[in-house]
């Protein structure tokens, strides 16, 4: 069921890659050893991605946006990688670790054989050039390397991490993007001019990215897993109409649609040639209260809200069933995440208890703000208003571009606002710190929350190594943080993939990343 | 006055049109609350992050010197860096510019292509049952908002036959010509009814004229007296009417390039405006201004190509 402009497109970058390969065997035999899962991976084909939104840049050490995240993870690779199911971390350009007594000293064994897309063979310079930078980053994830004293390349496949103190998410800040690895010295360029045309490690290399309308990476050939990529090339299209991107989808212009509408993914599940992917993700929505403004510095009153919001409602009302109700400041995909927190949950006559304890017995006016370019965060103000009113709160609706909105946010300019999480480390310590400790740069998720029992539980739980005692500490922060309701926690929601059938492997991980290594298209 | 005078003296004119667009979009823009280090950062904007990107990009100073300064630039032929992206401007611009510049003349084209012989059609048979249909058909793509009219196009086209690609804007010069066709189509249907309507009532003025019967009585074969009398002398307020609603198009394009995936300058814009990349935003108004005039200039000079009596002495 090809299109014949992607057979053309398909016959044009083919023997693109031949000229750029150097080399005349485009529609590969080299199909490999690895396809065990799936049987029958075909090597070839070009994938076209059509997403929301464009990338903002490739540097992977201050750029914050998925968009551009999810691309240059498929050129830059990491020591360690998060597991399949977002739990933990797996080796990837390391193989193993030693540590010291003292638990401050790592020394890292890396991987033989790897190269960069220039050929070029990874050495331990390259790694200890990657990592400096990415802690000195000082706009962007350098936060995430705080705890790293020094880093060290005494033999050419060795790296010596030494640590301030014992950290516990270690690998995990590790399996971070930021701390991908680029050739040292950016291979004798400047910074910019390296990330305008990156080079890594990884499956994929750079083609051509046109601003705002598509980015291009091609098979790496000095790849170092065997008989990977399959893929050719993939293509990133900037399709921002979801309308659109189904249309593409269902007239084979493109093969993967990114976040199709919630209102559609029934209909999705049914097209003929179509799978509809959901894939556990750890995003939580949550609602948040400016504690800083009366009177949601009052915990009876933010109880009360939170007890009064039916989540199984707002699940079918705004995901059509696609979701779960939330529990936890955690997402269930995070480690230490904590099944029995008992997150307050929809008891209408216990709100209105909580609400006769509070300052304010007989209700408030207060205004919720609503970022406009989430349809979704609309339907559940609005959800909200009528929700509140038993409550005697009479809650108004304030929509505004989501620039604005997000300004409004962070200098707490606000009463009440909705507001999202998505993991980045599979290690709870990013969250917990970026919620609610009050002297982060997020100031407790912009709420001015202040718990001192619980801000102190999720700095003891950096420094303490034992699973079972960081349990502890984080079943602290759970608990704690739930009680106090400094956010009612809404849903959790997966990440939706709408895919071509002939497209296999594809599988994102609750992180949101994709290894497009393991991705091929029947033909 | 000669041709190329005016041709002078409208170029010119284009420099005040700029300094007042220029203007009254910086200060407009800069109005609006929110702020670029808000999309950057996203949920990462803390007051120390925030205050070093300002000072990086020259937001923390005073509004008059900052336009001070885009107007300094400008003047050298530099709109300024893109606060997105980080690249220059000018070149972010000038890649945006083909896919808009591809649909307005497609659409042009196609207008002319399907208004002209509808438009002698109703007009060779004066309230006969072709003129009434001619005049009433069009005006469905007239009511119908662009982006259905737009989704219906794709859903006929681009999924149910498999002519042509749903969206995008193809690659190499028939690859546009196949992917425009549907967005292109999608304003020329818009435009056609307005066109064909004074096209047909202009020709019908002219039909009455002493000369066309004059014509007649010589014997002018029919098809003959159509293309060298009636159409030529007709055309002109048609052109008018045209060129004016290109100059509305500009401003449509907007809405056609989200629905068809056209990496045009309309999506360009509307990203930087929700960006807040403020010299992108300032940088595109300039240039939507700049195209207004020169279609503008461009009907003006068609007057004359069509009607040698039209001369440039004002």
């Amino acid at each position: 069921m090809k299109h014949r402009t992607t057979t053309a497109i398909t016959l044009i970058a083919v023997s693109a890659l031949a000229a750029l390969a150097g080399c005349g065997g485009s529609s590969g035999s080299s199909s490999g050893t690895s396809a065990a899962a799936s049987g029958a991976a075909v090597r070839g084909g070009d994938l076209v991605i059509a997403r929301t939104a464009d990338s903002q840049s490739m540097n992977k050490t201050t750029v914050f946006d998925n968009e551009s995240i999810w691309i240059f993870q498929q050129i830059f690779q990491t020591l360690y990688t998060v597991t399949p199911n977002g739990k933990g971390v797996q080796p990837m350009l390391a193989t193993g670790y030693k540590v010291s007594a003292d638990k401050k000293t790592y020394t890292f064994t890396l991987r033989p054989g790897v190269k960069f897309s220039t050929g070029q063979p990874m050495t331990s310079a390259d790694v200890k050039f990657s990592i400096d930078q990415a802690s000195a980053a000082d706009k962007g994830w350098g936060y995430i390397n705080t705890a790293i004293k020094s880093v060290a390349a005494p033999t050419p496949s060795t790296v010596v991490v030494t640590l301030k103190y014992p950290w516990a998410p270690l690998l995990a800040d590790l399996s971070l993007f930021s701390n991908g690895i680029v050739p040292a010295n950016y291979g004798g360029k400047s910074e910019t001019a390296f990330y305008n045309a990156p080079v890594g490690t990884g499956p994929f290399k750079w083609d051509y990215w046109h601003k705002g309308s598509a980015l291009k990476l091609v098979r790496n050939p000095s790849y170092w897993e065997k008989g990977k990529p399959y893929l050719n090339s993939v293509t990133w299209t900037d399709v921002p109409s979801d309308n659109t991107r189904q249309l593409q989808l269902k007239g084979g212009q493109a093969q993967i649609d990114e976040f199709p509408a919630w209102s559609t993914v029934a209909s999705l599940k049914t097209t003929p040639d179509v799978t509809m992917n959901l894939f556990n993700s750890t995003r939580t929505d949550y609602l948040a209260f400016n504690e800083l403004r009366k009177p949601l510095q009052d915990m009876h009153v933010r109880r009360a809200i939170s007890l009064a919001v039916n989540r199984a409602a707002l699940v079918k009302a705004v995901l059509f069933g696609n979701g779960k109700p939330a529990n936890s400041l955690f997402p269930p995909q995070v480690p230490y995440y904590q099944a029995a927190t008992q997150g307050l949950q929809f008891d209408l006559a216990a709100a209105k208890q909580e609400m006769a304890k509070s300052s304010v017995p007989h209700g408030f006016s207060a205004t919720i703000l609503v970022s406009s370019g989430f349809s979704d965060y609309k339907t559940i103000a609005t959800i909200l208003q009528s929700e509140l009113k038993p409550l005697g709160i009479n809650l108004k609706i304030q929509q505004l571009d989501p620039n604005t909105a997000n300004t409004n946010q962070q200098s707490l300019k606000y009463d009440m606002t909705l507001t999202y999480w998505t993991m980045d480390i599979p290690d709870p310590d990013e969250l917990a710190t970026f919620a609610v400790d009050p002297k982060s740069g997020a100031r407790s998720f912009f709420t001015a929350y202040n718990n001192p029992t619980v801000v102190k539980a999720t700095h003891d739980a950096e420094k303490t190594l034992s699973t079972s005692a960081r349990q502890d500490l984080y079943n602290t922060v759970q608990s704690g943080s739930a009680s106090d309701a400094f956010m009612a926690f809404l849903y959790n929601s997966p990440y939706a993939y709408a895919t071509s059938s002939s497209v296999h492997g594809f599988y994102v991980t609750p992180l949101g990343n994709y290894h497009l290594e393991n991705v091929w298209m029947s033909k | 006055m000669g041709r190329a005078g005016f041709v002078v003296q409208r170029l010119l004119l284009l420099i005040p049109v700029a300094v007042g667009v220029t203007i009254i979009v910086f200060f407009m823009v800069h109005l609006i609350p929110g702020d670029p280090a808000a999309t950057i950062l996203g949920i990462h904007a803390t007051p120390k992050a925030v205050a070093l990107l300002h000072q990086q990009w020259g937001l923390n100073r005073p509004l008059a010197s900052q336009y001070w300064l885009f107007l300094d630039r400008l003047l050298h032929g530099n709109l300024g860096q893109s606060i997105f992206y980080g690249g220059s401007v000018t070149s972010l611009i000038l890649s945006h510019l083909p896919p808009t510049l591809w649909l307005l003349a497609y659409a042009t084209v196609l207008t002319v292509l399907i208004s002209v012989p509808l438009a002698v059609l109703a007009a060779t048979r004066k309230d006969g049952i072709r003129d009434h249909v001619v005049r009433a058909v069009p005006l469905v793509g007239l009511g119908m908002p662009p982006f259905w009219l737009g989704f219906l196009l794709i859903y006929a086209f681009a999924i149910s036959l498999r002519i042509f690609p749903v969206s995008g804007y193809g690659s190499g010069f028939t690859g546009h010509l196949r992917s425009m066709f549907l967005p292109s189509l999608t304003v020329a249907l818009a435009l056609t009814p307005v066109v064909i309507r004074s096209l047909r009532a202009s020709m019908l003025n002219v039909l009455g004229a002493e000369y066309i019967v004059t014509a007649r009585s010589k014997g002018v074969p029919s098809h003959r007296l159509y293309q060298r009398h009636v159409l030529r002398n007709a055309v002109i307020p048609a052109v008018t009417v045209l060129a004016i609603n290109i100059g509305f198009l500009v401003g449509a394009t907007v809405i056609i390039e989200q629905i068809f995936a056209i990496p045009g300058i309309g999506q360009l814009m509307i990203n930087s405006i929700f960006q807040r990349d403020f010299p992108v935003v300032q940088g595109v108004t300039l240039v939507f201004a700049i195209m207004v005039v020169l279609v503008n200039l461009l009907a003006d000079l068609s007057y004359a190509a069509l009607d040698p009596r039209v001369r440039f002495d004002r």
